[in-house]
């Protein structure tokens, strides 16, 4: 008896201490706009137009989404499924259009279209935004999808294989097996496309989220950019609802078990098509904006290599600290909420990372700013706690679903064995479970890191004044400086990025190495 | 989960985000281009020996961090002082109870035009709105003179204007519905869609475009213009309006705003009086090209002197209250 208590408590207070810290802001947001608002002006937001711009924001998302899903897909299942030499670089160099801000590779998508075709008319489009989008987002795809290829049992495969062709094999065992990893990733970049606003302002589309955009920085009306917003946060949250529904039980998630050998294939005659395939599309989607960067910053009349690593220098080491202890965060609460979730049915906390992790940056920046601007919490407010807790909100769900999906790996029997056998259970996890889940807890570090490193949206508006941090950095200086500079400042933060993905992925391959048959 | 683990990740947590708390601060948001405000900043902590917390924001990220923060901090501000790089802003701030008047010896030197009569905001350095013009593409003889000879067919499709409903450009169609009325500029800004204007999403945008050769010339600030000049031989840029029966040029001043109930309101005020010296107009005029207001201060040669422009007459408080008004029409040209 007094140890369900004592599990009830272990599992109320850090559920009640997530609600508090992390959804209740928003909660009070959202309160706040309905009792604030005029009743008649309070859904003003439904109308036609508003309805037919979420339309036409959902079409041009769904397109984005569906490009990077399949190039992902694509790109995974080669990097995740055949031996030849360089898998390694290229699911390196691949991840890194993920390191790059979308705007910054607007940008340089328009240069490039201006040099290439003397016109960047073309770009300025609906296309624009899609093809930015596409090529932005598709790691995420390739990451998830290749992550769910490897975890397939070699003896479905082999099966297969025995009674038919390779092709088939693929179509009816490997593709049904990652669907769920597939719809999961079409969903996330779904999501993402939707709520950036800076690449369809940049191109000059209107979309729903450069209309709350708008609401909010140029009209300044709160009421009614809450209220779009609340609409926008209700079709991603319909969306998650239905993957979490019809996906996150599907067998995928239960057929492979841990210590099971991943079936790799030779690329045989193959071989040039595949490094053709893979070397188009880094051509395009990072080598031409690099080369772009890296000709603006040689094209100005000094040379501000130099002078952007001054500017950048006291960004990097906070920027790394923070992201570092944001990765910790959204990693320890993602093993906590995955935990729950998948061994003990308890959905609460996920649910609240879900909620958040579909708010907009810039009413998760005012929800956190009016919670916990009181004097009484200045101690969060004040310093870099209040960045921790937005890139908990944004990326929270992110690492539970990765966790999520590990933990589903691993049979309950494991732990029900060691459980009869009177062995407890803090011992069972440490000793059992956490060794198994040691390669996606260490990619939901990654992934975290990655993301924090990264992050505009929510950053610009909770950092705390006096602290510098690379991409504010480099957005701030960006206005006015030369094009040369904030070229060479864009190539110093992806540089540093770059070089610490290097020492992750030197990391990562001796923690799979030896936990992924633990 | 085992304690210790979670202990450790708490201590490492910690560690990673600890920071120093000082009293001898002033926290300072600013919509100014971090590359021009950022030295000024400094100076002024090496003078005086108070730490500066800044907060920047850009015209090109529409000012959504400073300006939204501002306004939700409304009831426990942490911000002392606000460094817009126009007044407008600081005029939708006082609207909303957010700044408080402040007066003192150094805001008197700045001329009465160029600061709100109840002393809620205070202008400095000012930029001016300027053609910025592509040499390769349009010869100096044939390009516009007033800003109403955009609507010429000559230049149709080949000129840019930066989103209306954002930063110095939204001040400056304001002051022109405010000139005109509102028929008339309506029909003006109608003219310009119909001569194919290419509305860029800033004025950093327009001064790339032009510098680049996409079009041949655009409505920007000094301070970009004067950079463009920096960057390329290419470019050149001209005050419009001059004539004498013209309406003349925008002039738009930085202006400070004290916030009320700031924690540091004292160091605030030492640095309002600070940036209202001929020092820090001597560095902006240095640095970006801008145009002192007080009087005595001495520029480089290349930076334009007000006493040498015919600036456009404006009220900023009345253009403040027209710009509220038109907004939902600017808003709904630029999705037309």
């Amino acid at each position: 008896m007094d140890r369900k208590v004592s599990r009830n408590i272990a599992h109320i207070v850090p559920s009640l201490l997530l609600f508090v810290a992390l959804a209740l802001p928003f909660l009070l947001l959202i309160l706040q706009w309905l009792t604030s608002s005029n009743k008649m002006t309070l859904f003003s937001f439904f109308n036609g137009p508003n309805l037919q711009l979420i339309g036409k924001s959902l079409l041009i998302s769904i397109i984005a989404a569906m490009l990077s899903t399949f190039i992902g897909s694509i790109c995974g299942f080669l990097l995740y499924k055949f031996k030849f030499p360089f898998s390694g670089f290229y699911k390196l160099m691949l991840l890194l259009p993920l390191l790059i801000s979308p705007y910054i590779f607007a940008v340089a998508w328009k240069d490039g279209f201006f040099w290439l075709f003397g016109n960047a008319a073309t770009v300025y489009s609906e296309a624009g935004v899609i093809m930015v989008h596409t090529f932005v987002f598709f790691p995420f795809a390739m990451l998830i999808t290749g992550s769910a290829l490897s975890q397939i049992h070699s003896g479905y495969e082999e099966a297969g294989l025995m009674i038919g062709s390779f092709r088939r094999m693929v179509i009816s065992i490997i593709f049904p097996l990652i669907r769920p990893a597939i719809t999961i990733s079409f969903l996330l970049i779904l999501i993402f496309s939707l709520s950036d606003f800076s690449v369809p302002a940049f191109f000059g589309v209107r979309t729903f989220t450069t209309e709350i955009f708008t609401q909010f920085s140029a009209l300044y009306n709160f009421s009614l950019a809450l209220g779009q917003s609340v609409l926008l946060l209700v079709i991603c949250f319909l969306l998650l609802l239905a993957e979490a529904r019809y996906l996150s039980d599907a067998p995928f998630f239960s057929v492979s078990v841990k210590g099971s050998i991943s079936k790799k294939y030779d690329t045989g005659k193959r071989k040039i098509l595949v490094h053709s395939i893979l070397w188009a599309l880094l051509i395009i989607v990072l080598l031409i904006p690099v080369f772009i960067l890296i000709v603006q910053s040689l094209s100005g009349r000094a040379f501000f290599f130099s002078q952007a690593l001054e500017f950048m220098f006291p960004a990097i080491l906070q920027s790394i600290k923070l992201a570092f202890a944001g990765a910790l965060l959204t990693t320890a609460v993602g093993l906590w909420t995955a935990s729950e979730k998948e061994r003990r049915g308890r959905k609460f906390p996920n649910f609240l990372l879900l909620l958040t992790f579909i708010v907009p940056s810039t009413v998760m920046g005012i929800a956190l700013i009016r919670y916990y601007n009181l004097p009484a919490l200045h101690f969060i407010y004040g310093t870099s706690l209040i960045l921790l807790i937005a890139y908990l909100g944004k990326f929270g769900f992110i690492t539970s679903r990765i966790i999520g999906n590990g933990i589903k790996q691993i049979p309950v029997s494991f732990e029900e064995a060691a459980s009869v056998m009177g062995i407890p259970s803090n011992k069972i996890f440490l000793k059992i479970s956490l060794p198994l889940m040691i390669p996606s807890l260490f990619t939901a570090f990654v992934l975290a890191f990655i993301l924090c490193l990264g992050e505009l949206g929510a950053t610009m508006m909770v950092y705390p004044p006096g602290m510098e941090l690379m991409p504010i950095k480099t957005f701030t200086i960006s206005a006015n400086a030369p094009e040369a500079l904030t070229s060479s400042m864009t190539l110093v933060n992806l540089g540093v990025t770059v070089v610490l993905i290097m020492l992750f992925f030197i990391a990562g391959k001796w923690i799979f190495n030896k936990f992924q048959y633990a | 989960m085992n304690k210790n683990y979670l202990n450790l990740i708490l201590v490492a947590i910690l560690i990673l985000t600890g920071c120093k708390n000082n009293t001898n601060e002033v926290v300072v948001y600013s919509t100014v281009d971090q590359v021009f405000s950022e030295p000024i900043l400094k100076d002024f902590e090496r003078q005086t020996g108070i730490v500066v917390k800044a907060v920047y924001d850009t015209e090109e990220t529409k000012s959504t961090g400073v300006m939204n923060r501002l306004i939700a901090e409304k009831d426990n501000p942490i911000c002392d002082v606000f460094w817009s790089g126009d007044p407008i802003r600081n005029g939708v701030l006082q609207s909303k109870g957010i700044t408080t008047p402040y007066q003192s010896k150094q805001t008197s030197l700045i001329p009465d035009l160029f600061k709100d009569k109840d002393n809620h905001w205070i202008g400095f350095s000012a930029r001016a709105r300027v053609m910025i013009y592509n040499l390769k593409l349009i010869s100096p003889d044939s390009l516009p003179r007033s800003i109403f000879d955009f609507t010429q067919p000559r230049f149709k499709g080949n000129f840019s204007l930066a989103n209306p409903l954002f930063g110095t450009t939204t001040f400056h169609i304001a002051t022109i519905f405010e000139k005109l009325g509102d028929t008339e500029a309506e029909k003006w800004m109608n003219d310009l869609r119909t001569n194919g204007v290419v509305v860029a999403t800033s004025n950093g945008d327009v001064k790339k475009r032009v510098m680049n050769g996409e079009l041949a010339f655009g409505l920007t600030d000094t301070d970009d213009a004067f950079e463009a000049k920096k960057e390329s031989d290419d470019v050149d840029y001209i005050f419009l309006d001059q004539q004498e029966d013209a309406i003349g040029s925008l002039i738009m001043p930085n202006a400070l705003s004290l916030i009320k109930n700031s924690p540091h309101s004292e160091n605030g005020k030492k640095f309002i009086n600070y940036m209202l010296s001929q020092e820090v107009e001597a560095k902006l005029a240095i640095s970006c090209a801008q145009m002192p207001l007080i009087k005595g201060t001495v520029v480089p040669n290349h930076v334009p002197s007000l006493d040498n422009i015919k600036p456009m007459q404006v009220d900023y408080k009345k253009t403040s209250e027209k710009l509220e008004t038109i907004q939902p029409w600017l808003k709904a040209w630029t999705e037309k």
